[in-house]
């Protein structure tokens, strides 16, 4: 992404979901901001929390705006000639026969946009019309900085679009506004909306946990994020609730060169902070240093 | 019977869920688990059971013969992928990453220089821990196609569906596609959601989605003791659902998580109870 070189891209990932992204994302953005201009953005779009785990509602964003990053085809009927051709071309199942009326029948929700239907079709009977498929809101939270945060409407598709959408809207404001880093909280899995996510970042934070899924799915994460030749750094979150798999988890990072930038332990504290939409760190004072300690490794490694 | 365990948050414990309800079913029913998060396929693990690879999924992608190229540059021009990219008089460059296949560029070629070639995007596994059995997409990381893997999975899964009494389907976190794609098909979805904002937040986005998809919802609190249950009935009573079970943040269910293990609570006999009685085999 081109972003003016003065503004980091630094994305939270992590392949499995709940291992503490958001939560990584609201206390690190709110430690960065005591000495840098940040930005932060919610690329999560299918379930976006980012600004829930920063105290902000979905009322308390200052603008939504809808966004169109996909078309849908749609059928003028009486151009229709019956050749079934569509059907035949559609390589998502989008099209289906309709017997009786003897026209194709279109679903929206695995319509991808494509165009192939449209250009198979000899009478012009195809066209393909916006969708309005998902709507961007910013605000400015509560500790100073901003947010931008994307939101799939549901039943669309083209999470990944909509992630590069987001990401572009961010990128505006913050160069607006001077940022210096940008920092992006991830949706789980590795597929498209979690590969925009990543392209054209500075820096990757892995978050897991020490369990074997955790562990499995990180590196799964990893390797795309090392297909896209990206510099990262692991957090290993609630590393006591299972030490001798954080070992092994260490003994990987270690094996593989892979710097650990930060441990954090279980507490129940996390969980009241989580229930009370409050970044740990303005929660729980005393967790402050832990989360400055990452704050300076991501800085270190992403300059 | 088919039932798919979702819920829009990821780590609110579906796959925990998923495996533990397949494990305490499998006592006394024909139990297949299907693992339809493709992106990060966990059941397994929990399972402690093998994989075994029956298949590689593959997509279509273009092929270009360049001797009967012309440059006209229809193809890139129809891409709405941007995965082909021609500079004016050159051969069009083909970056596969971005192709989605779905093969516009071929029927605008007027040359006829482009045919059907395919990649592979994932595997379909086969898995038995003794008592569970599983089938589970894998899709190659670097992919974006996880939507495809998760119907050829699923293709498998319904194929040998009725060797089964229940099928269990663990979608993906989300409300994504490959999300969509593996609760198409369910008689009823169960989300798994926490008591928090954000729990409640996400669990809101899976009742539309679920609502859109004519899909009858219930719910299962996890870490029920954590914060308000309040946030929950009040989404359950909006969409018309209930909460069929409720399961304590306990430290044996951490234990047996943090270890990677289906966990043994009165919260998962609850549902299972709850599907025999809908299956009239109580």
């Amino acid at each position: 992404m081109a972003t003016g070189d003065f503004m980091k891209i630094i994305t939270i990932a992590s392949g499995k979901g709940g291992v503490g992204k958001s939560m990584l994302a609201s206390s690190l953005a709110m430690v960065l901001a005591e000495s840098r201009k940040v930005i932060t953005v919610d690329c999560d779009v299918d379930a976006p929390n980012l600004g829930l785990s920063l105290g902000l509602k979905d009322s308390d964003y200052d603008t939504w705006k809808e966004i169109t990053t996909n078309e849908k085809a749609e059928l003028i009927e009486s151009r229709c000639n019956g050749c079934k051709k569509c059907v035949d071309v559609c390589n998502f199942n989008a099209i289906e026969w309709d017997d009786e009326r003897d026209m194709p029948v279109f679903d929206r929700m695995f319509c991808e946009g494509c165009g192939a239907c449209e250009l198979v079709c000899p009478r012009d009977a195809i066209v393909l019309k916006k969708a309005m498929n998902a709507k961007i809101g910013t605000g400015k939270t509560r500790y100073g900085f901003g947010i931008v945060s994307g939101q799939l409407k549901m039943g669309e598709s083209g999470s990944g679009k909509i992630v590069f959408v987001t990401k572009k809207t961010a990128e505006d404001i913050g160069r607006k506004e001077g940022a210096e880093i940008m920092l992006i909280d991830a949706a789980a899995g590795i597929g498209c909306p979690v590969i925009a996510s990543i392209t054209g970042s500075d820096y990757v934070v892995a978050v897991t946990e020490p369990t074997p899924s955790a562990f499995s799915d990180l590196e799964r994460v990893l390797r795309v994020v090392e297909h896209f030749g990206i510099p990262y750094g692991l957090v290993i979150n609630k590393h006591d609730i299972n030490n001798a798999f954080t070992k092994r988890v260490e003994h990987f990072a270690k094996g593989a060169g892979i710097p650990i930038i930060g441990k954090i332990p279980y507490d129940k504290e996390f969980v009241k902070a989580n229930v009370g939409m409050k970044p740990i760190v303005s929660y729980d004072r005393g967790k402050k240093k832990m989360f400055q300690k990452i704050a300076s490794e991501v800085l270190a490694h992403s300059d | 019977m088919r039932i798919a365990i979702t819920g829009g948050k990821g780590g609110t414990g579906k796959s925990t869920i998923a495996t533990s309800l397949a494990s305490y079913i499998s006592k006394d029913r024909r139990v297949l688990l299907f693992d339809a998060d493709v992106d990060c396929p966990n059941d397994h693990i929990i399972l402690s059971s093998k994989r075994k690879n029956i298949g590689t999924v593959t997509h279509m992608v273009p092929k270009w013969d360049m001797s009967k190229c012309t440059r006209c540059g229809r193809c890139s021009e129809v891409c709405k992928m941007n995965a082909v990219v021609q500079v004016r008089e050159r051969n069009p460059i083909f970056i596969a990453d971005q192709c989605n296949g779905c093969g516009a560029c071929m029927i605008a070629c007027p040359s006829g220089a482009i045919s059907k070639s395919k990649k592979d995007i994932g595997h379909i596994y086969t898995s038995n821990n003794g008592n569970v059995d599983m089938i589970g997409g894998d899709m190659i990381p670097g992919q974006m196609l996880s939507e495809f893997v998760v119907s050829a999975a699923k293709k498998e899964v319904e194929e040998k569906s009725s060797d089964y009494d229940v099928v269990i389907t663990d979608t993906a976190a989300g409300t994504h596609c490959d999300v969509i794609s593996a609760l198409i098909g369910n008689e009823m979805a169960i989300a798994v959601t926490e008591p928090t904002q954000l729990g409640a937040h996400d669990l809101k986005l899976v009742m539309k989605l679920l609502k859109v998809l004519g899909i009858p919802a219930k719910i299962v609190l996890n870490r029920s003791d954590i914060g308000d249950p309040g946030l929950i009935e009040d989404v359950a009573k909006r969409y018309g659902s209930e909460i069929i079970a409720s399961i304590p943040y306990s430290k044996s269910v951490i234990d047996s998580y943090s270890k990677g293990k289906p966990v043994r609570d009165s919260g998962i006999e609850n549902m299972a109870s709850y599907i025999s009685g809908l299956d009239g085999n109580g």
